[in-house]
């Protein structure tokens, strides 16, 4: 019974499929003397089962391979052992204490940020250089950006627009009935709208439709060197892909945002004309004693702010991409979360800063 | 004359050299190709000699003025006066191949009137046999193609040096066959300088004036290609007669 454990005799054809099963006899059996491989019935080895073979005569000298054809011994015998790569020390990844970690990641944000600043700073003395000396933007290449922030974003913004207004009204229209307050719709839906909910949805389409493109489009040209190719044109690849899309978002955003306001209040009027039969006139007259100009022009700049940050946000990670396709999926993510972040951080800032 | 000069060089990524303590010089109106194994840094030094990744050490000189990689002035000298034809074309994906080339004429002379664009940029793709193609976008044209499209982009500026990042690579023999025949009479027509980085050995054989072989992190062997085919270092001729 020994004797036949001893002994393991390989198949005819020796091939991958062989190298698991053979393994768990030679381990189960390894504690044995003598153990040996009877190569009698081999006619043919495949190369995984040359490099399994080779493999266990390194990890088990003691392994006895017997019948060996001269070609099956050349085949095993020549080949060396293969290169290992350098094994991370787990001790020392493992001591590495929890304090000395988060100091890196710290620093890592530090660094991220100065790096943000520095391209938000390379991006404005762009603009600065582009309207001084009006060169280094291809030509039509704002009207292009215009087209696809603007135009083809429209749509979007003008139908999230009515879904709002309409959804805010009528949730808050429920509950001034129970206080018989049915003017004050007019009013709510107008301060809603136009202080927070059109800037803050036109932004999040912004970051959806132009921040991801953005990202992609710029971490694309960089694996392709494409971004190389600009710059020994002569052309400085900062100015020449930012710059158009920066004014382009200055543009495109005012535009947007007066329209979204005008659709979402029209939601909001329909909804009033609706529930509490106010007329469309009466509706606006009420809501312009709550709403101002001043809160149309801080909403300007609010929205105009976001796009920025959009643009800049989602051009500094295209930028960040060096090397590999998969970079550009993590850089695009990155983007989206890092605009969005920043929309409420300064959004919270505006609010502090004119209604606090 | 020599256009390019290196002295004591290195270069490499994130302060780790790949190449160092290189010396060489570029002749002028000569086509120096630089071959090594696959990985040894010819790409790496391309980068350095476009002005596109700073030298971690030594000096780079070109038509006789040291490249200052801080100055953004003295890139655009530099990037004023080359041409170069990357790997994989890299023409932009969002132009057409008409505005890709027209690209760098456009950005250089903004009042440049449009017929006289379009007599330039159908000049090179005629010359590089893609006259018919310039509606055409990057993803509608063939390796080659793009490869030809991104030469008549590297050669709008009537550039010194034309730098080629293995323009070799993906292509057929005939199509390559073509692509060295062109730059050999780049060379011979308008007297420009090319620096290639290959190691098609049919097209070194062709096209080579100079061979600047590089081997573990320097430089092995520069010279005429007759000298190197006489040559009877050990890693040359494995390397570049298929010696064991």
């Amino acid at each position: 019974m020994d004797e036949e454990k001893r002994i393991i005799r390989l198949p005819a054809r020796v091939t991958i499929r062989d190298v698991s099963p053979l393994y768990e006899r030679i381990e189960a059996a390894k504690d044995m003397e003598g153990i040996v491989l009877d190569f009698a019935g081999v006619e043919n080895i495949e190369y995984s089962g040359v490099v399994f073979l080779n493999w266990l005569r390194r990890k088990y000298p003691g392994l006895g391979f017997v019948n060996l054809k001269p070609e099956t011994e050349r085949l095993i015998g020549n080949r060396s052992g293969r290169t290992e790569p350098p094994v991370k020390n787990r001790d020392e990844l493992s001591s590495r204490r929890f304090v000395e970690r988060r100091a890196d990641q710290v620093i890592g944000f530090r660094n991220e940020l100065k790096r943000y600043l520095l391209f938000l700073a390379d991006g404005i003395f762009y603009m600065g250089q582009y309207f001084k000396a009006r060169r280094g933007v291809y030509p039509g290449e704002v009207i292009h950006q215009l087209h696809f922030m603007g135009y083809r974003s429209f749509p979007l913004v003008c139908m999230i627009s009515f879904l709002v207004g309409t959804t805010i009204s009528l949730t808050s229209a429920a509950q001034l009935r129970l206080f018989g307050a049915d003017m004050l719709l007019a009013d709510f839906v107008g301060i809603a709208m136009i202080t927070e909910l059109v800037p803050l949805m036109t932004a999040i389409i912004l970051v959806g439709k132009v921040g991801a493109s953005i990202t992609a489009e710029i971490s694309t040209m960089a694996v392709m060197e494409e971004i190389d190719a600009v710059r020994t044109m002569g052309v400085v690849p900062g100015k020449f892909l930012m710059v158009p899309r920066m004014i382009a978002v200055t543009i495109a955003v005012p535009l947007l945002i007066v329209i979204a306001d005008f659709v979402g209040i029209f939601a909001g009027m329909l909804v009033a004309r609706f529930t509490f039969k106010i007329s469309p006139g009466a509706f606006l007259e009420e809501m312009l004693t709550a709403v101002f100009l001043r809160d149309f022009l801080i909403q300007m700049l609010k929205a105009m702010v976001f796009g920025w940050v959009v643009v800049i946000s989602s051009g500094f990670k295209g930028f960040s991409v060096q090397r590999g396709a998969e970079e550009v999926g993590r850089a695009t993510t990155e983007s989206v979360v890092l605009s969005i972040t920043m929309i409420i951080i300064i959004d919270c800032i505006f609010a502090f800063l004119f209604y606090y | 004359m020599n256009v390019i000069k290196a002295n004591k060089l290195a270069a490499g990524y994130q302060g780790i050299p790949i190449l160092k303590d290189l010396d060489f010089e570029i002749p002028e109106g000569r086509i120096t190709v630089i071959l090594g194994k696959s990985g040894c840094g010819k790409s790496t030094l391309l980068k350095s000699l476009a002005g596109l990744l700073p030298p971690l050490s030594g000096e780079l000189f070109f038509a006789g003025e040291k490249i200052d990689f801080l100055s953004e002035k003295s890139l655009a000298r530099l990037y004023s006066r080359i041409g170069v034809l990357y790997q994989n074309g890299a023409l932009l994906n969002s132009f057409n191949l008409f505005d890709n080339v027209a690209l760098p004429l456009r950005m250089r002379y903004p009042g440049m009137q449009p017929s006289v664009v379009r007599e330039m940029v159908l000049a090179r793709l005629d010359l590089v046999g893609l006259g018919g193609s310039g509606n055409k976008y990057p993803s509608e044209l063939s390796g080659g193609m793009r490869k030809r499209g991104s030469l008549a982009r590297a050669m709008i500026l009537d550039p010194d040096v034309i730098f080629c990042d293995e323009p070799s690579s993906g292509l057929d023999p005939i199509t390559l066959s073509d692509l060295d025949a062109f730059m050999v009479s780049l060379r011979d027509d308008f007297a420009m300088t090319l620096v290639v980085v290959t190691h098609e050995l049919r097209s070194i054989r062709r096209i080579a004036d100079r061979v600047l072989v590089l081997h573990q992190d320097r430089i092995h062997f520069t010279g005429s290609l007759a000298e190197l085919e006489r040559n009877n270092d050990r890693f040359i001729r494995k390397f570049f007669l298929r010696e064991g």
